[in-house]
């Protein structure tokens, strides 16, 4: 094994290079940390929900059914798969607190254990009619233990006084329906009650849903199918706990760090590896002589390897340490608390067994190069190593084979020329490093452009209503919405989902929106920006979704209808919409499918101001603005951008480090070349311009190899980001400009540091021998 | 007032607490166009010499002259001018870029002052005409050195500065370097200064300044300078 001298030995080469080592150190600590980091997003808010999961015991499944019967809950328990089934009662209601917010109500039986309220203080008592509230709600309503609250149910104001507070498993991505897509816990939350407690109102303990808790491994769609084939007529929904808008949101937020994850750290372990390799590969050859007394003095071929392995292999573990210790903190600590989820805590996990892979792939790129770089060198017989190094060979280059440019340029020219060509590897890293800045810096900026274009797409170019009216179902039809004689443009749509089966045999939820053929106040566009018609003869789908079930135009697939029975339906075209991915069909079709069109809102664009009176009205349940849902839409996205700037950082730090590195390894290893040139007569600026001028044109080959890169990057992000966003968009001249220009900013700041350790030059080092 | 003069020169330097008098209260001069040596053992101040002559380093008190120039005293500025259009180098260990041609290294002189000689021509005199697209590290120490003298002397320079340009050479070749550079500065005028340890050499040389301990121990002129063939090595 390694002896103490020769530890002592390790130590004090590294000192020696202490630029070098040190860079290795920071982009192993860098690639390690994006690893373990954007890791520690996805892995805490996956234990935490499961956490979460595990307390309130969290169905698989929801069967909604008007009044559910015990005999149909005893007949699903039956269903092979089930473990348990249990019924509640679940609605929205009005509630008497300022600003008219909404709690949904989950009413449990007092045996029930599945769908608990997760308590966080107080109790949920069985016999004392208390209630127990969500805990985000009633903070930002001031509200505690003791206190009581009314709620509106079946038109009764009934008074619940508050026994408890809670996080619900149903809530941790908190909002009403679709058309709220960021949690308020000012306008919404959950209120848990005991079943009990509805026989003031109803006059007998009411149900409407049938929970369902399966043994692990059962297959959700075959318990599905025969729960609705169960319940018959009567059901009116089901519903996944995947497909849930909650565990939806979650599940995206997860994608979209795993995307991250596995799309930004590559580069950065390439980098490490290259940085490795040119330092040791510069450390064994000054070393020669040494490893060849080293070997006259007997020490083994293995001690040797050993020994100059684990000056990588002791870097990488460190920086790996280091990486472990400041990822989670920096991304996790900062990202967490800001992805708008109600945990119960927000405290960092770390994703060990991704850090273990990390760690593997970094001690590859630090100690396997390493080795590598010894391998080469330690075949040679002492003799043969104490012998003096070959000298460093100059070379014709392939430029040369042009004499006519060749010739006319300028020594100092030729001087770059050949240099960079000898030193090939150290080329290869700076344009590797400078590729992997710029490229960072663009896609982080693309994919920003991206997610910003977006709310744009949507709400301004394919949605042009003032507001969206939800309407009570029971209250009105397309008649009364047709009839209302409002002072505006109106639409009326159907949102639902349905359960589509593609040509593959694949089953999916997915959301169907029914309107009418004129559309007037939303504008399906294909790609290219051409207007389409929804027709009567087909369904019209987004281009996404498409792709995420593998279809195309031209294709049928069968949609389930309210009567259980399935119709095949062409799809006859596709279009783009940034955000909200599903199918659009006409009224008339579906009408033709065999189904009642019942429209769920109305879409307004008001010639004057707002119709108070309509909208104050008992038909309205809810109305959000456009540019509400547009800001709202913005918001969710805010904790990207907070990502994207990290990389953009780290995009900085990646193109310092490389090119600090290139820099000073060119320099030393020229320090007589250099010095010579200065005792010729050549004036700082020519000699510090041989050595920049390099770093400028490495910059600029970096620059525009890192173009494609950050496209690429940007384009695996935005395909695997969220299957709910279809992100298009393209390299902009500005963006391109813009981390062109932060590039070269970062390279111009290191040239200057550079050149600040070029001045301590020392002429009369030109003097002495060679060492 | 002769070409090269050096009035009460010292050079002083500064480690720790101590002051050490490199060179002290040195005055000699020079005349165009002649073959000189500065003889001295290590330490004895002839590098701190050559390094003022060179322009690389300035004298602490004194004036040193060089063609009715005050070159002491000059901004780092000035004195690589001085360096780049008056002087030529000869260093111990030729110091050649590895990563240029023969020609190419004569070359660079050319980019640098004003009004070059030749490179190819150089090379020639030199006897080297075979070999210029060769890179330094195919070339022997004697040929190395032949391109550096060639390097020295393209550049056109009033003084052509030589540090031990034998010193790592065998004596044969050592000889034939002398000889070129004597020969080839007397035909092109160069005032050429020798900076050494080894005796002999100063017998090829007009003036021979000895130096010991920082001041001049001799000043020698030879009216017959030896040639390079009639030293005993």
């Amino acid at each position: 094994m390694v002896k103490g001298a020769l530890w002592k030995k390790a130590i004090r080469d590294m000192q020696k290079s202490k630029a070098q080592f040190i860079s290795i150190l920071i982009m192993a600590a860098l690639a390690v940390s994006i690893v373990t980091g954007l890791d520690s997003v996805w892995i805490s808010i996956e234990n935490h929900t499961d956490t979460m999961y595990r307390a309130t015991n969290r169905s698989d499944l929801w069967v909604t059914v008007a009044n559910p019967s015990e005999q149909q809950v005893w007949k699903i328990q039956k269903i092979p798969g089930v473990a348990l089934a249990e019924r509640r009662f679940t609605a929205d209601a009005d509630t008497d607190l300022p600003g008219n917010p909404t709690l949904h109500i989950y009413a449990l039986d007092n045996q029930n254990t599945l769908d608990q309220p997760d308590l966080r203080a107080g109790r949920f008592g069985k016999q004392d009619g208390g209630a127990v509230l969500d805990e985000a709600f009633a903070k930002a309503h001031g509200l505690k233990i003791g206190d009581s609250l009314s709620v509106k149910l079946n038109g009764t104001w009934v008074r619940l006084p508050i026994t408890g507070l809670a996080l619900s498993s149903e809530h941790i991505f908190s909002v009403k329906n679709s058309t709220d897509l960021s949690p308020n816990s000012q306008k919404y939350g959950f209120l848990t009650i005991r079943a009990d407690s509805l026989e003031s109102v109803y006059g007998q303990k009411v149900f409407n849903q049938i929970c369902i808790k399966l043994l692990p491994g059962a297959d959700v769609s075959q318990v599905e199918q025969q729960a609705d084939e169960i319940i018959g007529k009567n059901l009116i929904g089901l519903i996944a706990w995947k497909d849930s808008s909650s565990a939806g949101s979650v599940d995206s937020l997860v994608q979209q760090f795993k995307t991250l994850a596995t799309a930004f750290p590559l580069l950065f372990f390439l980098v490490t590896a290259l940085i490795t390799q040119s330092t040791m590969m510069r450390l064994v050859e000054n070393q020669r002589s040494q490893i060849g007394t080293l070997k006259a003095l007997g020490y083994s071929r293995r001690t040797i390897l050993m020994h100059y392995t684990s000056y990588g292999l002791g870097v990488g573990f460190l920086g790996a340490l280091a990486g472990l210790a400041i990822g989670p903190v920096l991304f996790g600590k900062v990202l967490i608390p800001r992805l708008r989820l109600t945990l119960p805590d927000y405290s960092v996990s770390v994703n060990y067994p991704n850090f273990f892979f990390a760690l593997l792939l970094i001690l590859i790129c630090t100690g396997g190069v390493s080795f590598y770089a010894c391998w080469k060198l330690q075949g040679d017989t002492p003799a043969v190593l104490l012998r003096d190094k070959p000298p460093k060979r100059g070379s014709h280059i392939l430029l040369e084979s042009v004499p006519s440019l060749w010739r006319k340029m300028r020594f100092s020219r030729k001087l770059i020329a050949r240099n960079i060509f000898r030193n090939k590897s150290r080329l290869i890293m700076s344009i590797i490093g400078i590729m992997g800045c710029t490229g960072t810096i663009l896609s982080a900026f693309t994919i920003n452009d991206m997610v910003a274009a977006i709310p744009i797409q949507v709400y301004e170019q394919t949605f042009t209503y003032d507001q969206k009216v939800l309407v009570d179902q029971k209250k009105t039809d397309f008649r009364y919405l047709n009839n209302l004689q409002l002072d505006g443009i109106t639409q009326q749509i159907q949102e639902t989902a349905a359960e589509v089966v593609c040509p593959n045999g694949q089953r999916k939820m997915e959301p169907l929106t029914i309107t009418t053929q004129d559309s007037p106040l939303v504008n399906l566009r294909e790609l290219s920006g051409k207007k389409v018609t929804l027709t009567n003869d087909g369904i019209t789908m987004t281009r996404k979704l498409a792709e995420t079930l593998g279809v195309k135009q031209g294709d049928s697939i069968r949609i389930k209808r309210t009567s259980d029975q399935y119709v095949s339906v062409p799809i006859v075209q596709t279009v783009y919409l940034a955000s909200g991915q599903g199918i659009y069909l006409t009224d008339t079709y579906w009408k033709s499918l065999g189904e009642k069109f019942q429209p769920t809102a109305l879409l307004i664009k008001w010639n004057g101001a707002p119709d108070k009176k309509f909208l104050s009205s008992d038909a309205v349940e809810e109305a959000v603005d456009r540019t509400g849902q547009s800001a709202d839409f913005a918001a969710t996205t805010q904790v990207m951008l907070i990502a994207v700037i990290m990389l953009i950082v780290i995009g900085a730090a990646l193109a310092f480090v490389v090119l600090y590195n290139c820099s000073v390894l060119n320099y030393t290893e020229r320090i007589r070349d250099l010095a010579t040139l200065r005792v010729l007569g050549f004036h700082q600026k020519e000699v510090r311009s041989l050595v920049l001028l390099e770093n400028y044109i490495s910059s600029f080959l970096g620059l525009l190899l890192g173009i494609p890169v950050g496209w690429f990057i940007a384009e695996v992000v935005a395909a695997g980001l969220d299957k709910r966003m279809d992100l298009i968009g393209s390299l902009s001249f500005q963006n391109i400009l813009i981390s062109g220009a932060m590039t070269f900013l970062f390279a111009g700041f290191i040239n200057q540091v550079v050149a600040k350790k070029m001045q301590n030059l020392d002429m009369l080092s030109a003097l002495k021998s060679v060492e | 007032m002769e070409f090269i003069d050096l009035r009460n020169v010292e050079r002083e330097y500064r480690v720790g607490e101590n002051i050490i008098k490199a060179v002290d209260d040195v005055s000699f001069s020079l005349t165009q166009g002649t073959f000189n040596v500065i003889l001295g053992q290590s330490g004895a101040g002839k590098t701190t010499m050559l390094n003022m002559l060179g322009g690389m380093d300035s004298p602490t008190a004194g004036t040193i002259s060089v063609g009715g120039e005050v070159i002491s005293g000059m901004t780092e500025k000035e004195l690589t001018d001085y360096r780049r259009t008056k002087i030529g180098f000869v260093f111990q260990f030729y110091n050649l870029v590895p990563n240029l041609t023969a020609l190419e290294n004569v070359q660079l002189a050319e980019e640098v002052c004003t009004d070059p000689l030749d490179a190819q021509e150089m090379l020639e005199r030199v006897g080297l005409s075979k070999r210029m697209d060769n890179f330094p590290s195919q070339m022997s120490g004697g040929e190395q050195q032949r391109v550096s003298i060639a390097r020295a002397l393209a550049k056109n320079p009033q003084i052509v500065l030589c540090d031990e340009p034998t010193g790592a050479l065998d004596s044969g070749t050592g000889r034939i370097v002398l000889r070129l550079i004597q020969d080839v500065a007397r035909d092109l005028g160069k005032t050429v200064i020798i900076v050494t340890h080894n005796a002999p050499i100063a017998e090829m040389a007009q003036t021979v300044i000895h130096m010991s301990d920082g001041k001049i121990a001799e000043k020698k002129i030879h009216r017959h300078p030896k040639k390079v063939e009639e030293i005993a090595w």
